[in-house]
């Protein structure tokens, strides 16, 4: 069963198009995570689910209802979109009761979110005095609050340092092991890569994949990075491997090798052919975040431009 | 309906929120009071149509109504201050994003609006009364220093407050909805006050004098002929008449642009 479809999903602000033609189905059960570089169209894509946004053209449904009638599935979606939003002066206990009276939900549920979250003895306090962690708590308390059997969540770490990153973390995936579907909006790949089961990466609001998260780790390659014990000798060994068929980048003494660990005993030879000694041979494997980069291309990311000014390619 | 209702009431729960429009209003009763039977004893003639607040006369003050004739003599002011705190309570949804949270958990927009309308009347007649009882305790010591006889306040003075509340808050509400629609289509509080304010007080008296004429019908003059149950130049029938015109414009611009815009706040 899917929990999400969309078909064609288009959002345009005047000349610009959030959202492009987006086509996808989304599992039910788990932690999904949704990934892509600012101004990707995740945020878009999120409030047109929530029925927030009206789409351009393309249809959805959400639980099964069309997003056209957000009504119908809103008692089973709970949401955190973008920065947690509360009446400060108003205690956590109270903006909870008014988001449960809004719903129609028992009090007693206020709670049990409380106890989940784990304010418990700080609900009385006003929400201005809060952490940002605890804020964030605090709004995924809200999203839990009608029980939902769908979690949808923007960047729910956004701001936190690394503990209140690992607190939420395990709680989302609590979460999804208690059979919820919890969706996940992050730029954050290493916490996408720790708890989600799949994944989605959009980019300039159109698809570049969708599927489990380890079909999206099996994508990463292997390249060796080799460093001359003589500074001298860099370019001629550089020569050397290119010449042997290797495709072979520089970055100040050290050239990076496209190959996977196989090769390294082949390329130590080609070195010693070439007369040169190695000081450094080491096999890197491509990184979650390099997928990411190469499917969202280098216009789309800050790291990319980053990426393409640190390594010059080396014909 | 009635859970959005509920829910606002808890999120105006808010002791500094309800001190600042009560104690505003407590305040501008006091204020008003005094300068008018002041300015009744000192015998100053105040123009009129003076902008904000007109002033009764000496015969008005020792008739009947003359306990309650600071209510209506204020009633622009206590509508700036009920204009402001709708405007504010609406605005801040958006500002804060709150408003992602209400809509989400409830997509039937029109129920979270008329929800939120009938919170702020409830807060509004809880203002009102705070000023009646204000009005009340200020006038007699009033009239006692400004020399106006109160022999007469006492033949009927539950009717003549409850006619006067009555009047007063019926003006309110329709300055509470200008508020409110004003923040729906701005999403700015200080915009919709900017906006709501500088008409009646200061637009509407340069379109008055531009057009010359019958201008009664116009907004600000509506509502001071609601307050205080009608003036020779506008009956209160019609009075009500058009306010409950105004209001349904207002309600209808505002549930149109409150249903159909995008929430991207």
């Amino acid at each position: 069963m899917s929990v999400v479809v969309t078909s064609g999903l288009t959002r345009r602000f005047g000349s610009i198009t959030a959202v492009d033609r987006l086509s996808v189905d989304l599992p039910a059960s788990g932690v999904i995570g949704l990934v892509g570089p600012n101004g990707a169209g995740k945020s878009t894509l999120i409030r047109m689910l929530l029925g927030l946004v009206r789409p351009t053209a393309g249809s959805a449904t959400v639980l099964g209802a069309p997003i056209s009638s957000p009504a119908r599935y809103a008692s089973r979606v709970g949401a955190l979109v973008e920065s947690p939003a509360f009446v400060p002066g108003l205690s956590a206990r109270a903006n909870l009761v008014s988001l449960a009276r809004l719903r129609g939900l028992p009090l007693a549920r206020v709670d049990e979110v409380i106890s989940f979250v784990g304010l418990a003895g700080r609900d009385r306090e006003p929400a201005r005095d809060f952490s940002l962690g605890m804020k964030q708590r605090l709004g995924i308390a809200a999203a839990l609050l009608p029980d939902p059997e769908l979690l949808i969540l923007d960047e729910p770490t956004n701001g936190l340092d690394p503990a209140g990153i690992v607190e939420i973390r395990s709680l989302l995936m609590r979460l999804g092991q208690a059979g919820r579907t919890v969706i996940v909006s992050s730029h954050l790949l290493a916490e996408i890569e720790a708890m989600c089961d799949h994944v989605v990466v959009v980019r300039s609001g159109g698809l570049a994949f969708s599927g489990p998260m380890s079909e999206l780790l099996a994508r990463t390659r292997a390249h060796i990075d080799i460093c001359a014990e003589h500074e001298r000798d860099t370019e001629w060994l550089r020569a050397a491997l290119t010449d042997a068929g290797w495709t072979v980048t520089a970055v100040e003494t050290v050239l990076r090798v496209a190959a996977g660990a196989s090769a390294a005993a082949d390329i130590n030879r080609a070195a010693a052919a070439a007369g040169v000694t190695l000081s450094r041979l080491v096999v890197v494997q491509d990184s979650l975040e390099d997928i990411f980069l190469a499917m969202t291309g280098p216009s789309d990311g800050e790291l990319a431009a980053d990426g393409a000014a640190a390594f010059g390619e080396v014909a | 309906m009635l859970a959005a209702t509920r829910s606002e009431l808890v999120r105006m729960r808010r002791p500094r929120l309800l001190a600042a429009w009560f104690g505003l209003t407590a305040l501008f009763a006091v204020m008003i009071n005094t300068v008018v039977f002041s300015t009744v004893s000192s015998g100053v003639v105040m123009p009129p149509g003076a902008p904000g607040v007109s002033f009764p006369d000496s015969a008005t003050l020792a008739g009947p109504d003359g306990l309650v004739a600071g209510l209506s003599a204020a009633s622009t002011l206590f509508g700036v201050i009920t204009l402001s705190f709708w405007a504010t309570l609406t605005a801040t949804d958006y500002s804060s994003g709150l408003i992602r949270l209400l809509v989400s958990a409830q997509p039937h927009r029109w129920r979270l609006l008329v929800g939120k309308v009938v919170a702020l009347a409830i807060v509004t007649a809880a203002a009102m009364v705070v000023a009646t009882t204000v009005n009340v305790l200020v006038a007699f010591p009033a009239a006692g220093g400004a020399g106006v006889p109160t022999s007469e306040w006492g033949t009927n003075p539950l009717s003549s407050i409850a006619g006067a509340w009555i009047n007063a808050y019926a003006a309110l509400l329709v300055w509470g909805v200008i508020g409110l629609v004003l923040a729906v289509v701005s999403r700015s509080a200080a915009v919709a006050i900017a906006i709501g304010v500088g008409y009646v007080l200061v637009v509407e008296s340069i379109v008055k004098m531009a057009i010359g004429g019958d201008t009664d019908w116009l907004l600000g003059s509506t509502l001071t002929a609601l307050a205080r149950g009608g003036t020779t130049s506008l009956a209160y029938a019609s009075a009500v008449g058009l306010a409950l015109v105004y209001v349904a414009i207002g309600l209808g611009l505002a549930g149109v642009v409150f249903t159909r815009r995008d929430v991207t706040d």
